[in-house]
């Protein structure tokens, strides 16, 4: 235990040390700084300086000279300058940042500290001493923090963030209390805090230093007793109260501001004014200016949020710059707010609230996602550098320290704002549904934290009018350490304390949107019913409003009335996907070859066909190929496929890409992205690789090693395992979606059309010859010297069938070194049971989607997310998938014996239509609509499922292949180049067709082939 | 769509394109001053206030309503009734609201009693007195009779996506509303019989702040 204490410890020292050194640099920076700038000005030449100089105090001085008639020794041209004056600003900043953010790490680091201090009571003693630092060495007298900087570049994020990220239902749900806390409850606080000061300031106790009138009393009080937002999202972040008590502190925090500023300006005004000379003008001008900035203010936010949605509509062809039209236009909202004077505050949190709904709909993913995270770094480091900013500032020695003032602001504060609280909720709990509790009432009064605004504020007071502003000054900074630090540390136990009910950061579930949705209608209709407008009759009103007019205007793509519900069913897919694929992990003997289920299903079916005299034709819809060799895809391997279709059919939309267009450097396409970055792709490829990947690591190791069971001379059969094994999985994946046993009950009409398109395409299919590769390749050619003719195959096939009992694959037929196996004895084919990869571990640990599929065969009882996407285009009841796929070998021995009268005509032709019109009962129809396209270009359309996910630009560059190579060598160059791919590096350099003949020619298995990088490289 | 006519509140009639007809502004004046207008019993408003825990002036405000509505003076209200209400005729859930005023086996007659007795639901929980009809689970139970189309204690899928039809409206993809009515189902669905049962929607909605949201403000 001491161990990491120590060593915590020591980290937190060693960070600390780094600060130091880091303030005694940029200290000595600065002054270095100072003496460049001092030199410069220096009429002479210093020579002491002239390592510091700048090439534009060289070039003065060299000038002066020359003027002067004196020559002295020119200065050459330097190597290196130093011009920290140019950069002197931007980079002070940046190391305050590094600084402050350093800090958060080493807080963070030890537990101890970060559990008892919130992170701004840490912030603020970090700039302290930083402060110390600079002021002990005379290094920068300069304050960082002036009211300017304060308003214009660093409370903006914060309020953004703040606005943007407001739970509006909940904010409009109590927009009621919220308002009158803000508004009565300031108002409250400033006149009470005012007078009490100005009353006790009659009796002399504040000493006569300063003439305290009772406008500049107000004036104080006024920028003093508003709650500040930036203190109370940082306390109120790290103690996670509830929600509404938390939008109740919250949302005064921001709304106040209005009143804040109006306040400010007025007593501001009147005492440049002066007391007596005040007119009945003066007043009510005042008090229109009080309706001005806060409605005006929150107009102009509404309608730049308004605007901002309304311009989002239109980008959809430049995705980056959306997040630019968000920021930049709430940034505007608050300028333009700041021009009137009215409250900016007000502008930028309305402004987010009202552009969010609609923006989100409008920008994309990865915007919104750049947006979340741009805005809330964005705050973080500005509420970071305000609370350091503010330590820093405390150390001057213009402090006018006033006990009795001092004490009596902080007691004033605290009594004032429970007293307001107390009353204030008791009138908003006539009308509140939800009672404000006693442990509420406490939470609000104690969480009324004072902080960088105020500060701000009190900082552009003007000394001249107002003498007492140094003690002014000096009494904020107390009463905001007093509440950062002793309220700040103490809310947190407090809370625990009283037992305030913690907010749970969850997504609602399916059932709470829909419910809450449907309360809603039911309850404005019963407000209609007693015939009250209440707070849903507005909504249901305002909804209304919206989806008629306001989101047909400012959102693109407007179908959907109920945005949240799919936002919510879509995230919950998600989830489910991705925990899906996280806890599947299962071990490997309990992978079963699909293969052999089969065979077993098969047979049994075979044998009830022969006895009833006609199982002869069962070959034929099983052996299309030729390259099927020794390996058996397992049902891993299709389940593995049929993942990757899902997900990707689910989640990517098959788009084409789109050719020609502008070349816009800096446009990043969405397929791109999508492809590139998703995790979905990611692990498509691992699903994919598998099968040419870890087969091939896995011979190569077995070479190396010695303990290769082939021999080094068959090394094409390995070379065409990758094609092999694509083709073979998914001719049995087809298979298997073929069987009406592992197909939901469809009902969209839509598939049913696609399916007979698929019918068509089908019939123009040629049946394949000799693969050029076969004809040319010398160790190809035996292939096709022993190759027999269509009709003797279907014979030999035929008495193959009777004769044993398995059904022989072409690859047995055809290759002698397989046949002489097969007719030595009835045995069935060698073939591993597991692939090779299947004994990999690193293969095993890695989530695989099929561990679900094959999981769920044993049980049932649980639908899982493939049923769920399997049934997004049907009607049909959820479960039948899984209840289908339950018995994977009944579903099997159905499927044979379905098939088997079909086959009774015995011409082949017609066989194989009937085959491929019962494969293209496919369900799937996405899968096929994709697959359509490449249909009459293909040779094998069977293959085509493996790269419908892939982007449509890949598919065209293997569409480049001469089609006269044709039938099943075109679909065996394809099937090659397809298998390559996943492991293509993505940086590579595009080949033309030809190159890829030449791939698929050599002997070697990894070429570095480079179709991932696809054509459009060659176009820029 | 059915566009609302924004008809008089309180006779639900006027033609004018006002909240309140003139007639109907200085009815109401002269009934407030009147309270003998009001045609119920002292002995049936301290029933009503015993049963549903009303105040006497909240009955008697809802009754003004009562009559307001029913339009007949026939002392009961027909579905007709509620739907003159323009607001509730375009309400997608218009149409379950009022059905839960009916009771089963009942003639198509809601009388002030009945009437009370449904709003009574959404009187806000006071802890301290007891919440015979307002309870959070009788407020539950009626947010359930929303989607039992059929009355038999259970929410099919397809009564699920028939409410979600009346909500969400018709310009959106089967394919959606049945994906978000099988997620719901399948996510409160604990017994495996691809219903929602009273007891799985309540447990559903165990984390809901149902009480807030399923309570008005009466005025007193």
């Amino acid at each position: 235990m001491t161990g990491p204490n120590y060593s915590n410890k020591s980290r937190v020292f060693g960070l600390l040390l780094s600060f130091a050194l880091i303030a005694g640099w940029l200290g000595t920076s600065a002054h270095a700084f100072s003496v460049v700038t001092t030199g410069g000005t220096n009429t002479t030449a210093d020579g002491g300086d002239l390592g510091n100089a700048t090439i534009n105090g060289t070039l003065r001085d060299a000038s002066r000279s020359s003027d002067d008639g004196t020559v002295h020794h020119m200065e050459r041209f330097p190597v290196i300058v130093q011009d920290f004056g140019r950069v002197e600003t931007p980079f002070i900043i940046s190391l305050w940042i590094f600084c402050a953010c350093l800090g958060k790490i080493g807080f963070h680091m030890s537990p101890r500290f970060s559990k008892m201090f919130p992170e701004s009571c840490m912030l603020i003693l970090l700039g302290v001493i930083i402060g110390l630092l600079l002021f002990y060495t005379h290094a920068a007298t300069v304050s960082p923090l002036t009211a300017n900087v304060f308003f214009i570049y660093m409370l903006p994020p914060i309020i953004l963030d703040a606005g943007y990220f407001m739970p509006n239902r909940l904010f409009f749900d109590h927009l009621g209390t919220i308002l009158m806390f803000a508004v009565v409850g300031t108002i409250w606080n400033t006149l009470t805090i005012g007078i009490s000061l100005y009353a006790l300031s009659l009796t002399g106790i504040f000493g006569d230093m300063y003439e305290l009138p009772i406008l500049h009393m107000l004036l104080f009080s006024s920028l003093i007793s508003a709650v500040d937002p930036i203190a109370v999202l940082a306390v109120f972040e790290e103690i996670q109260v509830e929600e509404v008590l938390f939008i109740l502190v919250f949302g005064e925090s921001l709304l106040n501001d209005g009143i804040t500023v109006v306040l400010y300006h007025m007593f501001e005004g009147f005492s440049v004014l002066g007391q007596y000379n005040l007119i009945m003008q003066d007043y009510l001008a005042a008090s229109a200016s009080f309706l001005l900035v806060a409605l005006g203010g929150t107009a102009i936010g509404i309608i730049w949020g308004f605007l901002t949605a309304f311009v989002t509509r239109f980008t959809k062809d430049v995705r980056v710059i959306e997040p630019v039209f968000i920021f930049v236009m709430s940034y505007l909202a608050y300028l333009n707010a700041e021009i009137f004077h009215l409250s900016g505050i007000l502008s930028i949190t309305f402004c987010g609230i009202a552009m969010k709904n609609y923006t989100t709909q409008n920008i994309s993913i990865k915007s919104q996602t750049t947006v979340k995270y741009a805005m809330k770094m964005l705050a973080q480091s500005s509420e970071t550098i305000i609370f350091m900013f503010l330590g820093v500032s405390t150390v001057h020695d213009d402090h006018s320290w006033n006990s009795a003032f001092v004490g009596l602001t902080i007691l004033f504060c605290s009594v004032y704002r429970v007293l307001g609280i107390l009353m204030l909720s008791a009138v908003a709990n006539t009308f509140r549904v939800q009672k404000i509790d006693f442990v509420q009432k406490f939470v609000l009064s104690y969480g009324g934290l004072r902080g960088a605004v105020a500060f701000a504020l009190v900082l552009t007071i003007d000394k001249d009018i107002i003498p007492a502003q140094p003690m002014f000054v000096t009494t904020t900074i107390a009463v905001v350490y007093f509440t950062v630090f002793f309220q700040g540390i103490t809310i947190k136990p407090l809370v625990e304390m009283l037992g305030v009910r913690k907010s749970s950061h969850r997504k609602l579930t399916m059932n709470e949107r829909l419910h809450e949705r449907s309360m809603d209608y039911l309850m404005a209709g019963v407000e209609d019913i007693i015939g009250k407008h209440g707070n849903f009759y507005l909504r249901d009103k305002f909804k209304r409003f919206n989806t008629k007019y306001l989101t047909p205007c400012l959102v693109r793509d407007t179908q959907w009335s109920e945005p949240k519900l799919l936002e919510t069913l879509n995230y919950i897919k998600m989830e489910e996907a991705m925990s899906y694929m996280h806890n599947s992990g299962h071990p490997p003997e309990q992978i079963e070859s699909f293969a052999a289920l089969y065979r077993t299903a098969h047979n049994a079916a075979h044998n009830a066909q022969l006895k009833q005299g006609d199982g002869q034709m069962i070959g034929e819809i099983w052996n299309l190929d030729v390259a099927e060799l020794e390996y058996n895809p397992t049902a891993k391997h299709i389940n593995d496929a049929n993942f990757h279709h899902m997900l990707s059919d689910e989640y990517k939309p098959i788009k084409k890409r789109r050719h020609g267009g502008t070349y816009k450097r800096h446009a990043v396409q969405d397929e791109e992205m999508v492809e590139g970055s998703t995790t979905e792709t990611h692990r498509n490829r691992n699903i994919r690789q598998p099968f040419v990947n870890h087969h091939h690591r896995y011979h190569h190791r077995k070479n190396k090693d010695g303990i290769n069971g082939k021999a080094g001379g068959s090394d094409h059969i390995q070379k065409l395992n990758g094609t092999a094994i694509t083709l073979r999985n998914d001719y049995i994946e087809q298979q298997m979606r073929d069987n009406p046993a592992f197909q939901p009950d469809d009902t969209d009409p839509g598939s049913y059309g696609a399916m007979e398109n698929k019918d068509k395409a089908y019939k123009r299919m040629s049946i394949r010859g000799p693969v050029v590769a076969e004809t040319t390749l010398p160790w190809r050619r035996h292939i096709l010297a022993d190759r027999p003719t269509r009709a003797s195959i279907v014979q030999r096939r035929q008495s193959v069938d009777v004769d044993n009992d398995h059904v022989p694959t072409m690859a047995e037929m055809l290759l002698p070194w397989k046949r002489g196996d097969d007719l030595d004895g009835n045995s069935e084919p060698r073939h591993a049971e597991h692939p090779a990869w299947a004994s990999n571990e690193d293969y095993i640990d890695t989530d695989s989607p099929s561990n679900t599929y094959l999981r769920r065969i044993g049980d049932v009882a649980k639908p899982n997310i493939q049923d769920i996407f399997k049934k997004r285009n049907s009607s049909a009841s959820l479960y039948s998938i899984s209840e289908s796929s339950n018995g994977l070998k009944e579903a099997l021995r159905r499927h044979s014996n379905q098939s088997s009268p079909k086959k009774e005509d015995g011409r082949k032709r017609s066989h194989e239509k009937s085959a491929y019109s019962r494969r293209s009962s496919l369900k799937d129809e996405s899968y096929w609509r994709s697959a359509l396209s490449d249909v009459p270009r293909r040779g094998m359309s069977m293959r085509d499922s493996r790269e419908n996910s892939e982007p449509s630009s890949r598919r065209s560059s293997v569409r480049d292949i001469p089609s006269e190579v044709g039938g099943h060598g075109g679909s065996l160059l394809n099937t090659a180049i397809t298998e390559e791919e996943p492991r293509a590096s993505p940086g590579g350099t595009t080949p033309s067709p030809r190159a890829e003949h030449v791939i698929n020619m050599e002997p070697a298995g990894d070429t570095p082939n480079t179709l991932e990088t696809d054509r459009d490289e060659t176009k820029f | 769509r059915y566009r609302a006519k924004p008809l008089c509140y309180h006779c639900v009639e006027s033609k004018f394109r006002v909240r309140l007809c003139v007639k109907c502004y200085f009815l109401i004046l002269y009934n407030m001053g009147n309270k003998s207008s009001v045609m119920l019993d002292e002995q049936d408003i301290k029933a009503l206030q015993a049963d549903t825990g009303f105040s006497g002036s909240q009955i008697e405000r809802l009754y003004s309503r009562f009559t307001s509505l029913d339009k007949g003076g026939s002392g009961s209200l027909s579905r007709e009734d509620f739907l003159r209400i323009p607001e509730l005729a375009i309400n997608p859930l218009g149409d379950r609201i009022v059905h839960a005023f009916f009771k089963e086996g009942t003639d198509d007659r809601v009388n002030f009693k009945d009437f009370v007795t449904v709003l009574a639901h959404f009187r806000p929980i006071k802890r301290s007195q007891e919440n015979k009809l307002n309870g959070r689970d009788e407020k539950l139970r009626f947010a359930f009779k929303m989607y039992d189309l059929d009355d038999d204690d259970a929410i099919s899928r397809d009564e699920l996506l028939a409410v979600l039809h009346m909500m969400v409206g018709e310009n959106i993809s089967e394919d959606q509303l049945n994906s978000i009515a099988e997620r719901t189902i399948l996510e409160a669905d604990k017994d495996n019989d691809q219903m929602i049962s009273f007891r799985e929607f309540c447990t559903a909605l165990d984390r809901t702040d149902v009480e807030q949201k399923m309570s008005i403000k009466f005025l007193k």
